[in-house]
């Protein structure tokens, strides 16, 4: 019993030394196209108004000439790892749903693509 | 002259010990959705915008520039190892020896429009290369990391969008040539600041 003492002592360390994490980062703005939402959106009749009504400040405008682009983003990372002391890993997922809306000189919508990635909580 | 035993509980300590100043660690990132070859054989010169976004979603990047729009999707996998060994078993108690090492594999489709919203040009990269590493013998605690990741794995650059303009002059004059405004063109993750119209910028 003795000379397990050692052993038993680094093992018994060892067990409450380790430990496991999980994280989550959510920065961007908020989903809100969800399909219910844009399906009120219509191209060539919606206006850059109704599309800053329904989902907010976006996280980029972006000009060209007389043309407007709205740029939604929304970034999700998730995380997590063991540490064991001798080994540690750690995994991280970063996953961005997005939206964007393209406007012509009148302002009305002339395109648009939105993406919120599946099988995410919140 | 007596010859001195070895001490089996002496030896057994300073194994564990050893072992117990060692340590592995790994990092795995993975970001962005994957890009599926059978829609790169989808795009075609002259393709109307709705048709592409509808193919590969919304961009992850997007700037216009004199000719029209320019989008990148990607999708970046990067793997960081690392191992550390703390020398005190050996006798030298203030030494630790690192080691480390970073690989990144990935895709990255970008995207040109002229005016008219029809895809006038279409690039695709597609790379599993060695990141980088190193080792090295430090004292007391692990001052230098061995891998430099930070800039591969950093945030979206839309987060900064509008933080941009209220920084500090003289890096607020930065902000019409960022990367980061949408109306000067886009970066790829890890270039470094020195290339580039990044390397005018105030500091």
């Amino acid at each position: 019993m003795k000379r397990l003492r050692p052993i038993l002592m680094a093992v018994l360390c060892a067990a409450l030394l380790s430990a496991c994490v999980q994280y989550k980062s959510k920065r961007g703005v908020e989903v809100k196209w969800q399909s219910d939402i844009t399906e009120q959106l219509q191209k060539g009749k919606s206006t850059r108004g109704e599309v800053l009504a329904l989902l907010g400040p976006p996280s980029q405008l972006i000009s060209l000439e007389d043309e407007t682009v709205l740029y939604y983003l929304f970034e999700r990372t998730k995380g997590d790892g063991y540490i064991l002391i001798l080994y540690n890993r750690f995994t991280v997922d970063a996953r961005y749903d997005r939206a964007v809306f393209f406007f012509d000189e009148n302002d009305i919508l002339s395109d648009y693509s939105t993406h919120i990635h599946e099988a995410e909580d919140d | 002259m007596r010859l001195k035993t070895i001490n089996p509980y002496r030896s057994t300590c300073i194994v564990f010990l050893a072992l117990f100043l060692a340590g592995c660690t790994q990092w795995r990132y993975d970001m962005g959705d994957h890009i599926r070859h059978a829609d790169l054989d989808k795009l075609q010169q002259g393709m109307p915008l709705t048709e592409v976004i509808a193919i590969f979603g919304p961009p992850q990047r997007i700037s216009s520039n004199v000719s029209g729009y320019v989008m990148a999707w990607e999708h970046w996998q990067v793997d960081e190892d690392s191992l550390g060994i703390r020398l005190g078993a050996l006798g030298a108690d203030i030494l630790s020896l690192d080691w480390g090492k970073a690989r990144i594999r990935g895709e990255f489709l970008l995207a040109t429009f002229d005016r008219e919203h029809r895809l006038s040009g279409s690039t695709v990269s597609q790379w599993d290369n060695d990141a980088g590493g190193g080792q090295g013998i430090q004292p007391f605690i692990g001052v230098v990391s061995m891998v430099d990741i930070d800039d591969l794995v950093a945030q979206m650059p839309q987060h900064l969008w509008g933080a941009n303009s209220l920084r500090e002059l003289p890096r607020a004059l930065n902000s019409p040539s960022s990367p980061i405004s949408g109306d000067a063109g886009l970066e790829q993750r890890g270039t470094p600041p020195s290339i580039g119209q990044k390397s005018l910028e105030l500091r």
